[in-house]
């Protein structure tokens, strides 16, 4: 079976600890409002718009800023790729139909779900949906996954 | 597809985990195939019509929706 992109089993574990990390992390960020000061470095940032948020306008500043939301978003994206997209324990055709059917769940339900919060979210409320969108489609895509594997362990003869 | 696998592995007394070990795949492909949820691929219907030694069409077989 031809999967050359899907890396190898042994890195599973580190994604499930990453992704949890991430999520738990992730959780605390947004709902102690995005505000912490703890982990406060010096980061450098591309464009700044300036604006509401803040911040000083233009290309390429040395800014300071908490990266713990930084460190909670590449831990769910870094450790839910390495989820869905690890080998299995006996990878063959039959687990990658699986994972591709997930995948394609996955992605039309995460829009339903965005179409449904588009027409009844609004205002500032929205920058929620926004936010928890940047992770939905990959965290949709693990939990239709498991579950499909999960189901097809116990279907038993 | 139809397939006389479960037939097949009575015959040998094989359970489907023994199936899967011999010819490389997870146990829970062996169930879905069984079970009409999977239809495996050229390669792998061959390699289990040459473990069971007989022809492909013997083992799987087209139903009238195919």
């Amino acid at each position: 079976m031809k999967a050359s992109y899907l890396l190898p089993y042994k890195y599973k574990a580190l994604g499930w600890i990453l992704f949890v990390f991430g999520l738990i992390s992730g959780g605390i960020v947004v709902f102690g409002g995005y505000d912490f000061d703890i982990l406060k470095v010096n980061v450098i940032s591309i464009y700044d718009e300036g604006g509401f948020l803040g911040g000083t306008k233009g290309f390429f500043n040395i800014i300071e800023n908490s990266i713990l939301d930084e460190l909670a978003a590449l831990s769910i994206i870094v450790g839910g790729l390495l989820v869905g997209f690890t080998k299995e324990k006996v990878e063959d055709e039959f687990i990658y139909k699986l994972r591709n059917d997930s995948l394609v769940w996955a992605i039309i339900f995460n829009y339903l779900v965005l179409a449904f919060t588009v027409i009844f979210v609004y205002e500032f409320s929205f920058f929620h949906v926004l936010v928890f969108n940047m992770f939905t489609p990959l965290l949709f895509f693990v939990i239709r996954f498991n579950f499909l594997k999960f189901k097809s362990d116990n279907d038993e003869e | 597809m139809k397939n006389r696998i479960k037939v097949e592995r009575a015959e040998l007394d094989m359970t489907q985990a023994d199936l899967a070990d011999k010819i490389g795949v997870s146990r829970q492909s062996i169930n879905a195939i069984e079970k009409g949820k999977f239809v495996p691929s050229a390669v792998l219907a061959l390699k289990i019509a040459r473990l069971f030694k007989k022809p492909v069409e013997e083992i799987f077989s087209l139903e009238d929706q195919d």
